[in-house]
C-alpha cells in the first residue's frame, strides 16, 4: 500500500514539474518567435479591451463631469474676480473722475483768487443751518487761519456771503440770501445804487429811485461802498422790475449768480481792518 | 448717564442735520430730528434734566443756525415747559397724542422763532412759507413714534439703574433671608 501512494505522489510531481516546463517552453517559444498574438491572446484581449473601453468611457464621463463642475467653479470664482476687479476700476474712474472736477474747480477758484486784492484764503463747507429760518453754512477755516468777523466770502460765480462767527478752526457765514444779510450794490450797465438783500432764497434791491432806468437782465454787481466787499464783484442778474404807485422806490427782484446749493468751495477775502467790528 | 447719552444724541443727531441730511433732495425734506428729542424731553424727561438738556440743545442750535444767539434756548425752553405743564393734566406720553403734539409742538416753535427773529431783524422780514412748513409737520408726524421708541430704548438700555435695562447684572446673593 505504501508503494502505490510513493510512486502515486512521484507522478504528480513529474506531471506538474512537466506541465510547468512545457508553459515555460511555451513562454520562450512565443517571446522569442514572430511577436504576435495567437487566437486566445486576441480573445482576451478583445474581451478585456473592451471592457477597458468602457470602464474608461464611464471614467471619462464621470471626469468630464467633475472637470466641468470644477471648471464651473472656477469660472464662477473668476468671474468673481473680474466683476471685483470691474468694481474697483469703476470706483477708481469715478475718483479720477472727480479729481478732474474738483481739479477744474479749484482752477477756476485760483484764477479768481489771483484777480482778487489778497490776501485771499479757500474754505471747504463742511455744515449748513439746519433750520428753514436763516441761511448760514460752516466752513473749516477759522481764527487760527486769521479768519474774522465781517469778512467777505465769494466764489468764482459771485458773492456767497460774510463771516459772522469764528472759533479757532470753524467759522460761520451768513449767505448773502439770508434776510439778514445787506450788500452795497451798483446796476453795472446804469450804474445806479442800491442795497442787495436777502429774501431766503433770492435777492431784492432796496433804495432805487423810481425814476432810474432798471431793466430786466441787468447785472447787478458789488459797489465796493463800505468797504467789505472789493467793487465788480458779480451779484445776480435782475428777474422782476416793479413800480408801485406809492413810495419813492421801485421793487427789483434779483436772481443770484451763484447756485448756493452746489456750494462746496469758497474764497474768503482777508482784510487787515475787518469793517464790521 | 441718561443725561450724557440723551446729550451725545442730541449732538449726533444736529451733526447728522447740518451734514448728511442737506443732501435730500428739496422736495423729500429735511427731518428735524433735533426738535423731536426736545419733544421727548418734555414728555418723558424729569424738569431739571429735561430743562438743562433744553438749554444745552438751544445754545448748540444757535451756533450752528442763524445769527441771533439766545432765540433757540429761549424756545426751546418755552416749549419745555408748556410740554411739561400739559404733562401734567393730560396724558400725552400715550403714543395716540404724541403725533399732534409733535405736530402742534413744531407749529409753536417755528411761529415762536419766526416771531422773535422777525422782531430782531432790521429792516427786513423773514418768509413764512407754508409749504415747507407742512411738510416738515408730515415729515415729524410721521416719524415720531419710531424716534420715540429708539429714545427710549436708549435711556432704558444704557441706565444701569432702571430695572427695565437688559444689560443690567443681576443682584447676588441670598435676597431672601429673613
Amino acid at each position: 500500500m505504501r508503494k502505490r501512494s510513493n510512486r502515486a505522489k512521484q507522478l504528480k510531481v513529474f506531471f506538474l514539474f512537466g506541465l510547468l516546463l512545457t508553459l515555460i517552453l511555451i513562454l520562450i517559444v512565443s517571446t522569442v518567435g514572430r511577436q504576435e498574438f495567437n487566437a486566445p491572446h486576441k480573445l482576451a484581449f478583445e474581451v478585456i479591451g473592451t471592457a477597458q473601453k468602457n470602464i474608461t468611457t464611464i471614467s471619462n464621463y464621470f471626469t468630464g463631469i467633475w472637470a466641468n463642475y470644477t471648471s464651473l467653479i472656477n469660472v464662477r470664482e473668476e468671474n468673481k474676480r473680474l466683476r471685483d476687479e470691474l468694481q474697483k476700476f469703476k470706483a477708481t474712474n469715478n475718483e479720477y473722475r472727480e479729481a478732474v472736477a474738483t481739479n477744474v474747480r479749484l482752477a477756476k477758484l485760483l484764477q479768481m483768487k489771483e484777480s482778487l486784492p489778497s490776501p485771499t484764503l479757500t474754505a471747504q463747507i463742511i455744515g449748513k443751518d439746519p433750520s428753514e429760518w436763516f441761511k448760514t453754512i460752516i466752513i473749516d477755516r477759522g481764527s487760527s487761519d486769521g479768519v474774522q468777523k465781517g469778512m467777505p466770502a465769494v466764489t468764482v460765480e459771485g458773492v456767497v456771503g460774510q463771516v459772522v462767527n469764528t472759533s479757532p478752526h470753524y467759522a460761520k457765514i451768513l449767505l448773502a440770501t439770508d434776510p439778514n444779510s445787506a450788500i452795497e450794490a451798483l446796476i453795472q450797465k446804469t450804474r445806479v445804487q442800491g442795497i442787495i438783500k436777502g429774501t431766503g432764497t433770492a435777492y431784492d434791491v432796496n433804495y432805487v429811485l423810481k425814476n432810474c432806468d432798471v431793466q430786466e437782465g441787468d447785472h447787478i454787481v458789488t459797489s465796493g461802498l463800505g468797504g467789505i466787499f472789493p467793487k465788480g464783484l458779480p451779484i445776480g442778474v435782475v428777474s422782476n422790475v416793479t413800480k408801485t404807485r406809492r413810495g419813492m422806490f421801485q421793487k427789483i427782484a434779483v436772481a443770484p449768480s451763484t447756485d448756493f446749493s452746489q456750494l462746496e468751495y469758497l474764497i474768503i477775502i482777508m482784510k487787515k481792518d475787518s469793517l464790521a467790528k | 448717564m441718561v443725561f450724557s447719552l440723551l446729550l451725545l444724541l442730541g449732538i449726533f443727531l444736529l451733526t447728522l442735520q447740518t451734514t448728511i441730511l442737506h443732501l435730500l433732495p428739496d422736495w423729500i425734506g429735511r427731518p428735524d430730528l433735533l426738535f423731536l428729542l426736545i419733544v421727548y424731553l418734555g414728555t418723558h424727561l424729569d424738569i431739571f434734566k429735561g430743562a438743562a438738556l433744553a438749554l444745552l440743545f438751544g445754545l448748540l442750535m444757535d451756533i450752528f443756525s442763524g445769527i441771533f444767539l439766545g432765540l433757540h434756548p429761549v424756545a426751546y425752553l418755552i416749549l419745555f415747559f408748556i410740554l411739561k405743564t400739559i404733562d401734567r393734566h393730560l396724558a400725552i406720553t400715550e403714543p395716540i397724542h404724541q403725533v399732534p403734539v409733535v405736530a402742534l409742538s413744531y407749529l409753536f416753535t417755528a411761529s415762536s422763532i419766526f416771531i422773535f427773529a422777525s422782531m430782531l431783524i432790521d429792516q427786513a422780514e423773514l418768509n413764512w412759507s407754508w409749504g415747507k412748513i407742512i411738510l416738515q409737520l408730515l415729515i415729524l408726524s410721521t416719524i415720531c413714534l419710531p424716534f420715540f421708541n429708539l429714545f427710549t430704548w436708549i435711556t432704558t438700555a444704557f441706565d444701569p439703574k432702571n430695572r427695565q435695562n437688559p444689560f443690567r447684572r443681576a443682584r447676588t446673593g441670598n435676597r431672601f433671608r429673613a
